[in-house]
């Protein structure tokens, strides 16, 4: 009856890397729906794989590989979102629970970050990940992690300087 | 990185959005479905290791031993019974044929060689078993134990050997036989 201790392992893991996830997830869709859908098929194949939680590269990078997979499965969907690889005129913006105007601000500017400073921001910040870990499930140097990291981060207060 | 770390520290207060309760309702329902499969593979496991060693084989492989068993059993005591007919038939049939012109042969010194010269033993029986049928169980009156109706096809071939002339005498023919083993519940 091993698979109950897991059962309730799942929950108590879910909840707390859950929302990173579905913000990672959120940076390839247009919409929660599909973010969830995302990250409950990349979770469930993680778990039933065996994997170590705390093996979080491999997690994200199953998130990002079904993201991926996920947007090439409709053209359409694939299309629209090429036009937000392209970093002119991002729309997807990651969901943010914030309190006030600055939050607001702030999650605005994270949504108009690079798509590749984004993700390692959002890996970095949200997820707690190391740049080791960032590196692996991006499939990147660390160098590459870290800078990419600086990048949004001087990119962010840039924007948010005042006019 | 310390001129960043206020707006680290921001970032950090920036709480990203809880999964719906749908969310967690659809990875369980994903997570039960595969540990229903996960349990059905090590059923199936189990069950293939159960068909070939565990009980249903035992009791099968235990009445054919014992279906064999008995056909040996009753081939040696059809044989042994068949050996002393066929002694009698063997010793009759050309006694009487030879007995009436014995007379004739009286007077000879080399009756009672004819004699024996006529007698056929047996030389060797075989029975084959060429097909067994499961007839399924039944009752036998009064009785609550139930009977597996074994039935056997076999070919009986018995063999004489007239030692003296070396004449060979073979007899095959087809037989069925009906076998009752009882079966015991578990």
């Amino acid at each position: 009856m091993d698979y109950i201790a897991s059962h309730e392992d799942w929950k108590s893991c879910f909840s707390e890397i859950g929302p990173g996830l579905l913000l990672f997830a959120r940076q390839w869709t247009r919409s929660a729906a599909d973010a969830e859908d995302i990250v409950q098929e990349a979770f469930v194949k993680f778990w039933r794989r065996n994997h170590k939680i705390n093996n979080r590269a491999l997690l994200y990078a199953t998130v990002r590989s079904i993201a991926l997979d996920f947007i090439r499965r409709d053209k359409r969907r694939a299309r629209r979102e090429a036009t937000v690889f392209a970093g002119s005129d991002p729309t997807v913006e990651p969901q943010f629970e914030w309190e006030d105007e600055a939050q607001s601000a702030l999650a605005a500017a994270v949504s108009c970050l690079p798509q590749d400073q984004r993700e390692v921001l959002v890996l970095k910040i949200w997820n707690e990940l190391t740049f080791s870990e960032i590196a692996g499930a991006l499939g990147i140097s660390q160098n590459t992690a870290a800078s990419r990291y600086r990048y949004a981060l001087a990119h962010l207060k840039k924007s948010l300087q005042p006019q | 990185m310390n001129d960043f770390s206020e707006l680290e520290n921001d970032l950090k207060a920036l709480r990203p959005a809880r999964p719906s309760p749908v969310l967690f309702e659809r990875i369980e329902e994903a997570m039960a479905e595969n540990c229903r499969a996960s349990v059905s593979d090590a059923g199936s496991m189990a069950k293939w290791r159960w068909r070939f060693t565990e009980t249903p084989y035992r009791i099968g492989f235990g009445l054919v031993a014992a279906a064999a068993a008995v056909v040996l059993l009753l081939a040696r005591i059809n044989t042994h019974q068949t050996r002393d007919k066929d002694k009698e038939i063997a010793q009759v049939s050309p006694a009487s044929q030879t007995r009436p012109v014995l007379p004739a042969f009286s007077g000879r010194s080399d009756v009672d060689g004819s004699m024996s010269s006529s007698k056929f033993v047996p030389a060797g029986a075989t029975q084959v078993v060429y097909n067994t049928r499961n007839e399924g169980l039944q009752f036998a009156d009064g009785s609550r134990q139930p009977l597996r109706r074994l039935r056997y096809q076999t070919q009986q071939t018995w063999q004489w050997r007239n030692p003296s002339t070396g004449a060979s005498l073979r007899v095959s023919y087809p037989s069925e036989e009906v076998v009752l083993i009882p079966v015991s519940g578990q």
